[in-house]
């Protein structure tokens, strides 16, 4: 059990690392020279060639890497190009906002799922089962940030019920979310619906009915669990797909998390700003899958006992 | 890699072993969707447009126009046909635009699908081949890409590159595809190789590379299109994502992400700017995606799978009701079960019928096939889809089942009719304990409070001689041995008092020490209660121990029927000797060679004209060939369906 902690950390770590490595390197050989790019076209050298003292550009490139590493072993993110404000507070708050889009994303995502899914696979070839494979092909091709620019069009700017932009209130929940849920349900209702017909065929309900359990009994009680296992997973298969999501309705929301802090810190070559974006969005990425793992150990005795 | 290529790719993979449909069946199987014509068709249209762009575009995609600019769709008000869709903030006709963007976003697309399948094709390949310590790297290292949060550094990488081209999104779209493919045709290999050892049976280095290829490939050839396929769905989704958040390529060249952010600014007095391009995209991805599950149908029929509802037939009755005190418990009459297969039928049961008494044991004995577990299944309602009896009736103290509504059937189960099946194991549900689901057992049957039902599951449980009962309540099914579990599945079966209880090969899943007794118990608890009951088996010595009768089967249909210890002491047909003579016996010598039945049983989606088992008969007469002979009285209470018994052959015969 310690041996199995132990390794998950390691590999987690490893993850993590790679990415934060990989960025670094990438900004620092693709990205240009961010002292030029904070400077107007035609600056005397001197000035430039101060600025990246000032930021440290100067230094070869291992160096660099060094005091990167040394510094994020003490917790400490850097400072931003931009105003030297710093990047552990800027990324600190802007956490909170994204975890709880997310947070809310998932159990919404989920619960329709579940429920659309068992109900399409009670009747197959029914009537709720072809208008919800129907869905599931119309949002499967729906992207994202069309779909948020429509849904504001519609809910913003015509009707006027909801905030098109910015994190004021519950109601500006609303919309973000309903963008990331309706590009998110297709493949989760597919397979909550594929998995609770296997689930159907399985012996141990056939079993269930020959005890004379009631039908409802069999397919809640019976049913679900071993139904929604498959859900859980899922889930941290689609952390990637989630954050990539947050990105794009971040951006088209104005919404004040870690993915508008990314992309406008790539607009701008803000490289510590980008590199504690990216650290955080890793960190996250690897904790959910973490996470997922736990709740299916805990949702499924045959994992929980055996782990034992 | 999208959640869904990935998951419908692990399908595929499962779909190894199915047999790849070619030529006109693929052709058909397309063609039984109407979604996937629809797609096949919009893909078309796309393709065109995107193929034919500069010819069909009125406009060149980046002239100006300052003097109209924003001109609305010819439907809305002020349009006109000179743009049919309108123009954009720099006065270039949007429906030019679109065309080209079609032509960029579908060319980096399929370039991206093309570069990820052949890594993956190679890679696959490779790994599967070469197995060993290339295959372990290989694959280790996309499972830590698949770990690895790849969008990240996607948007990372084309955030950063100024001058962005085709080629830097294809790569970065394209190059982390390999995996889902790799594994698809990795999956392959190994099930070609798996197939050679038991077909071949030769070692590894005698058959090389270029017979494995020409297996292979053709099998991989068939799953890779239906990925790509999926893959270019997404690729077409993120290339115009990426394209949205201003990493796509560079202005002013023309893309559906980058139309609709430009669109985006003018949302107010413009709106069909940015919800034009967005139509087109669903328009591309969701015709990719039908035709992505077409050709999934070609590959794996199963992947589609039809109606699981249970199917009842309406039959006429044809019987007169002998409501009667001398009406047995279960009275079964010309019993036909029919699995519709595709466009054959396959007949399991055909015109089957029985008597059992209350408190008797009635032993269905044949081969797997013979029809014996499709008759307990049928008794009791649980018949899987599209399995269906087309005929007969299945009388319970009088009430068809046949007929009676789903309900009313459910609350027979349990209390009146209860089953156990042939492996414990699986008939358990694996996440709930052994107590939780005795308990519910009991609290259904019995109505009963919990407090009430807990200490009766101990009983049930100490009844089937489980000692421990408290601490097997506690434990889940895969914690407890095989006779433990079955033990388990009788104490629930018979929680109910049930007057029936059908027992399908109880012990054929469990060690030789346990069967006897796990059937002791079986026996035991049935006599208590005097509950009847059907033993199926095909092992005739058990019958012979346990049950009052026998019945025995052969492709549907009962060829020998009576008291047990009558047609065991002296078995009038051709098959049940068969059967005897395949049982090892005190007085065979050692040494001596038991008896094999030689032969299978026939097909059974064709009806034979003759007697079912005329092929493997030993005693076989020519009127066996024409005729299906019927039951007929051998003895007391004995029946057999021989033409070496029936009336008119019954001299002639050499007896």
């Amino acid at each position: 059990m310690l041996g199995q902690a132990l390794r998950r950390t390691a590999q987690m770590t490893l993850v993590v690392f790679g990415v934060v490595t990989l960025v670094f390197f990438v900004l620092r050989l693709a990205a240009g020279d961010p002292a030029r790019l904070l400077n107007q076209p035609g600056t005397p050298e001197t000035i430039v060639q101060q600025v990246r003292e000032r930021l440290g550009t100067d230094r070869p490139l291992l160096v660099q890497y060094g005091h990167y590493l040394a510094d994020l072993a003490r917790g400490d993110l850097g400072v931003s190009f931009h105003g030297g404000q710093s990047v552990r507070d800027a990324v600190l708050e802007a956490l909170p906002n994204t975890a709880a889009l997310a947070l809310v994303t998932i159990v919404v995502a989920s619960t329709i799922a579940l429920a659309l899914g068992i109900a399409a696979a009670l009747r197959p070839n029914g009537l709720v089962d072809r208008s919800v494979l129907v869905y599931v092909a119309v949002a499967q091709a729906t992207p994202a940030f069309w779909l948020a620019v429509v849904l504001v069009l519609v809910f913003s700017i015509n009707l006027r019920w909801l905030p098109a932009i910015d994190l004021t209130g519950p109601k500006s929940f609303v919309l973000p979310v309903a963008t990331l849920v309706i590009t998110l349900t297709p493949v989760l209702i597919r397979t909550v619906r594929q998995s609770f017909l296997e689930t159907l065929s399985e012996d141990h309900v056939r079993a269930a009915r020959a005890r004379g359990l009631p039908e409802r009994r069999v397919l809640l009680v019976h049913g679900l669990k071993a139904a929604a296992l498959p859900l859980v997973t899922l889930i941290g298969l689609q952390a990637g797909f989630i954050l990539a999501g947050s990105y794009v309705v971040e951006f088209v929301f104005n919404w004040p998390g870690i993915g508008k802090l990314t992309l406008d810190a790539l607009a701008s070559r803000n490289f510590p700003m980008i590199q504690g974006g990216v650290l955080v969005a890793a960190v996250a990425f690897v904790l959910v899958n973490f996470v997922v793992d736990l709740v299916y150990a805990a949702l499924d005795p045959r994992i929980r006992l055996r782990a034992s | 890699m999208s959640g869904l290529a990935t998951t419908r790719a692990d399908e595929l993979t499962a779909a190894a072993a199915a047999p790849p449909a070619r030529g006109r069946v693929a052709l058909r199987r397309l063609g039984r969707r109407k979604g996937s014509i629809v797609g096949i068709a919009g893909l078309a249209v796309v393709a065109s447009v995107a193929a034919f762009a500069p010819l069909i575009s009125p406009y060149e995609p980046l002239a100006q126009d300052i003097t109209n600019t924003l001109a609305p769709p010819v439907w809305a008000e002020g349009g006109s046909l000179e743009h049919v869709l309108g123009t954009d903030s720099l006065g270039r006709d949007v429906a030019t635009r679109l065309a080209y963007g079609a032509r960029n976003s579908l060319a980096i697309s399929v370039a991206a699908a093309l570069i990820g399948s052949l890594l993956g094709l190679i890679t696959g390949l490779v790994a599967g081949f070469f197995g060993g310590w290339v295959d372990s790297v290989l694959m280790r290292l996309g499972d830590m890409q698949l770990a690895f949060p790849f969008i990240l550094l996607a948007v990372v990488i084309l955030g950063v590159i100024a001058e962005r081209t085709v080629l830097h999104l294809i790569l970065v779209l394209g190059v982390p595809g390999w995996i889902v493919y790799a594994r698809v045709v990795r999956s392959r290999v190994l099930a070609e190789r798996e197939k050679e050892y038991v077909t071949a049976a030769r070692a590894v280095g005698a058959s090389g590379p270029r017979t494995l290829f020409r297996y292979v490939l053709p099998s991989v050839w068939q799953v890779i299109p239906v990925i790509a396929m999926l893959d270019l769905g997404f690729l077409v989704i993120v290339e115009s994502t990426l394209s949205f958040l201003g990493f796509g390529l560079t202005p002013p060249t023309p893309s559906w992400g980058s139309t609709l952010a430009e669109g985006r600014q003018f949302l107010v007095v413009s709106p069909w700017l940015p919800v034009l391009p967005g139509l087109a995209i669903m328009f591309t991805v969701l015709s990719i995606n039908l035709t992505a599950d077409g050709l999934a149908d070609v590959v794996d029929p199963r992947l589609t799978k039809g109606s699981f509802r249970r199917q009842m037939l309406r039959l006429p009755s044809r019987y007169n009701r002998d409501r009667g005190d001398d009406q047995p418990l279960l009275r079964v009459r010309d019993l036909a079960v029919e699995f519709p297969l595709g466009e054959r039928v396959v007949r399991a049961v055909r015109g089957i019928s029985f008597d059992l008494e209350r408190g008797q044991t009635v032993g269905i004995v044949g081969e797997s096939g013979s029809g014996k577990s499709v008759t307990a299944l049928a008794i009791i309602q649980l018949l899987d889809a599209p399995g269906r009896v087309t005929g007969g009736e299945i009388l319970l103290d009088g009430q068809d089942l046949t007929r009676i509504d789903r309900k009313a059937m459910a609350a027979l189960r349990g209390r009146r009719i209860g089953m156990i099946f042939q492996n414990p194991a699986s008939s358990l549900n694996p996440v709930l304990t052994i107590g939780f689901q005795l308990t519910e057992t009991i609290r259904t049957q019995l109505r009963l409070p919990q407090e009430k039902a807990e200490s009766m599951a101990r009983d049930a449980l100490l009844s089937v001689g489980i000692g421990n009962a408290e601490h097997i309540l506690r434990r889940y099914p895969f914690e407890l041995s095989g006779g433990m579990n079955q033990r388990v599945m009788i104490a629930m079966a018979m929680a109910g008092r049930p007057d029936l209880l059908i027992a399908d090969e109880p012990t054929t899943a469990l060690d030789v020490t346990t069967q006897a007794q796990v059937l002791e118990q079986l026996r035991d608890v049935t006599r208590a209660s005097d509950t009847s009951l059907i033993l199926i088996t095909h092992d005739i010595a058990l019958v012979a121990e346990y049950a009052d009768a026998i019945l025995v089967m052969y492709a549907g249909q009962v060829c020998e029927a009576g008291p047990a210890e009558t047609v065991i002491r002296d078995p009038k047909h051709p098959y049940t000797r068969a059967l005897l003579d395949s049982l090892p016996r005190a007085d065979t010598p050692s040494g001596a060679r038991l008896q094999a039945i030689p032969g299978e049983l026939p097909d059974p989606t064709i009806v034979p004209r003759g007697c079912p088992f005329a092929p493997r008969c030993p005693c076989v007469l020519d009127i066996s060939w024409e005729i299906n002979p019927e039951l007929v009285e051998v003895g007391p209470g004995q029946t057999a369906a021989c033409h070496l018994w029936t009336p008119d052959e019954a001299r002639g015969a050499a007896r």
